[in-house]
């Protein structure tokens, strides 16, 4: 199962990548990682840094990927956020966290749900 | 960009202008709310968010810090979420600024971006003009309660885009208005009437006593004797309010949120019965945050406690207090509040735990001991504060099945009224406003006995053994069943009238 995942996420990615720039996004970093967290994407949407966490799903499982965005992955995005915020001395930025999530058929077709400004810091 | 939204809060009874202070700084998403908010203002973030989306707005981005002043006062309630879509549709520039200034804005938001009344608004929107605010945003349920307030334009919103359409200036919403006097006019509603109540001839002579003069009174009777029914219509038989005392008890029910949006203003006498089980919060009112208890919802109006004794004791001995003084103060370590509690007590209760003690047609049960124990839960301070004492006899058996009517409320109301008038013009300089909260100072000056009634009082304190404050209330009341008959000095009749309504101290 493990290993079976992994595989449906790091292919899931290069598509993510690949819609992500069909939508105008330009990507500027990839598999960030911070003590404790991480993000999949970072990348520009217009004036706005984006975060993107990527979430790939075969047809069939369970679940919505939004519910796959749980109080401690948004955690440890959120403090990966802030440590590329603070590393690259950004500042004055709008900044944004989206999920997409990518949802593949037996035939190896997808399809792409981008949920923009999925969440916010509390 | 900073924006100041003006929105208002409540403490006590008094409301005062909350400064809603928005801020943002490009960065993370996200938003803070400070300034002492409760659960309810902080949840205030989700409904904002979906509300300005589902209104068609752009949700700004950034970090948003809203800051509501004064900080040093706790903030409750879901009354600033329009004031807080408001402030930050402005800090992004979508709604105009120039109305912001002088326009106070209060309401709950739906998902949608509809609005839903809030508490409180009457005594907020009574800050207002005074703090040179000259118009309001409310909901529309609580535009006729906001309206009750003169010299400020009451602009009632469905929704948060006709708000932000509105502070644009592209829409104009005619300021809402209520005539005070229809509300007023509408007149009596009372479904009961004293007429259905047969006879009890004496109970009810002295409820004309005891409204006339805003006396307490206690009943004492077997069940089924009427007491309960004698007690629901004891308000169509007192005067009505006038404007003032209206808006007095509005402002009350306002803040703990029992206005019916139908109904803005209460016209009618209050008539609380709280269950024996109430604690002693709940009538006297308190909680972390101060609330209005039973006695100050009965304000200008009627406490009716039934099963008088089966009231915890420390719930009757709270009575005491408000009883004397008219007004609450509470104290908790948060705030304090004092709320005005000026009601009349009317209690019931049977003679024994059975019902049947003193009753010439059936027997007793109880054991001596436990007519005791029931009569002990009243306290001798407590006796002494109520006024009148009756006897609410079991009915005969030709007067349950007799057809004659007795008066109407109508008839009973125009001579309390008359008698309530005399003591209006008597205390017109003071505070007090009927018979029942004299001054030791003002019975003095008013209750002048003639030679005949002050033998007749002497001989009964000496025969009847009563404390001072029995003293006092037969004065009292006797200076009411005077006023009845538009008698200036009290005579001998009127004393003896007032003495046979002091039974539990006969009894004594």
């Amino acid at each position: 199962m493990g290993k079976e995942s992994t595989i449906l996420g790091k292919e899931g990615e290069a598509i993510a990548i690949d819609h992500l720039i069909e939508q105008g996004y330009k990507i500027i970093d990839r598999n960030y990682r911070s003590q404790q967290g991480e993000i999949d994407i970072i990348a520009k949407d217009g004036d706005f840094l984006v975060f993107v966490e990527v979430k790939a799903y075969s047809m069939g499982s369970f679940g919505f990927p939004l519910g796959a965005v749980g109080p401690s992955k948004k955690k440890s995005m959120i403090h990966a956020a802030r440590t590329y915020l603070m590393k690259n001395n950004i500042k004055n930025v709008n900044c944004r966290f989206d999920v997409l999530a990518i949802y593949r058929s037996w035939q190896g077709l997808s399809s792409f749900d981008l949920i923009k400004d999925a969440f916010h810091v509390s | 960009m900073l924006v100041k939204v003006n929105s208002a809060a409540i403490s006590g009874l008094d409301g005062f202008i909350v400064e809603v202070e928005i801020d943002s700084v490009r960065g993370l998403p996200g938003q803070s709310i400070v300034g002492l908010p409760d659960a309810a203002v902080k949840e205030s973030r989700d409904r904002v968010k979906f509300a300005i989306t589902n209104s068609g707005f752009e949700f700004p981005p950034g970090y948003f810090t809203i800051n509501l002043a004064p900080a040093d006062i706790r903030k409750e309630g879901p009354l600033y979420d329009l004031p807080i879509a408001v402030g930050m549709l402005a800090s992004s520039e979508q709604v105009k600024i120039e109305k912001l200034k002088e326009t106070v804005i209060l309401g709950e938001l739906s998902l949608d971006g509809g609005l839903r009344p809030v508490n409180g608004v009457l005594p907020m929107c009574m800050a207002m003009p005074e703090n040179g605010m000259k118009a309001v945003i409310v909901p529309k349920e609580n535009a006729d309660e906001a309206a009750l307030v003169s010299g400020i334009d009451v602009i009632a919103c469905e929704n948060l885009l006709e708000a932000a359409r509105y502070l644009n200036g592209d829409i104009s919403i005619k300021p809402h208005t209520i005539d005070i006097g229809a509300l007023f006019s509408s007149g009596y509603s009372y479904e009961i009437d004293f007429s259905d109540v047969k006879g009890q001839g004496h109970a009810k002579r002295a409820l004309e006593v005891a409204a006339a003069g805003g006396h307490n009174v206690l009943m004492v009777g077997s069940p089924g004797s009427g007491k309960t029914m004698l007690a629901r219509r004891l308000p169509t038989i007192l005067p009505p309010l006038s404007i003032g005392e209206a808006l007095d008890v509005t402002k009350l029910y306002s803040i703990t949120g029992l206005l019916s949006p139908k109904k803005s203003l209460i016209t009618e006498r209050p008539f609380r019965s709280p269950h024996h089980t109430t604690s002693d919060i709940g009538i006297i009112g308190g909680g972390r945050i101060p609330r209005p208890g039973e006695v100050s919802l009965a304000h200008m109006g009627i406490l009716f406690l039934d099963e008088f004794p089966e009231f915890e004791r420390d719930v009757l001995e709270v009575l005491r207090q408000p009883l004397e003084d008219g007004v609450v103060t509470i104290a908790r370590a948060m705030s304090s509040a004092t709320y005005p509690a000026e009601f009349m007590l009317v209690a019931a209760m049977n003679p024994c735990p059975c019902g049947n003690y003193m009753d010439p047609t059936k027997n007793c049960i109880c054991p001596a001991h436990k007519v005791q124990r029931y009569w002990g839960k009243l306290s001798g301070p407590l006796l002494d504060r109520i006024d009148l004492h009756i006897e609410v006899p079991r009915l005969k058996k030709e007067e349950l099945t007799s057809y004659a009517a007795g008066e109407t409320s109508k008839a009973i109301r125009e001579r309390v009224s008359r008698a309530r008038d005399v003591q209006i013009r008597r205390f017109e300089k003071t505070k007090v406003r009927c018979n029942a909260r004299m001054l030791p100072k003002q019975v003095k000056e008013f209750c002048k006995l003639d030679t005949e009634a002050e033998s007749l009082l002497k001989s009964a304190i000496l025969q009847l053994k009563m404390s001072g404050r029995s003293y006092d209330r037969i004065l009292k009341v006797s200076r009411t069943i005077a006023d009845l008959e538009d008698s200036e000095v009290i005579k001998a009749c009127h004393i003896a009238e007032a003495i046979q309504y002091r039974s539990m101290d006969r009894g004594k």
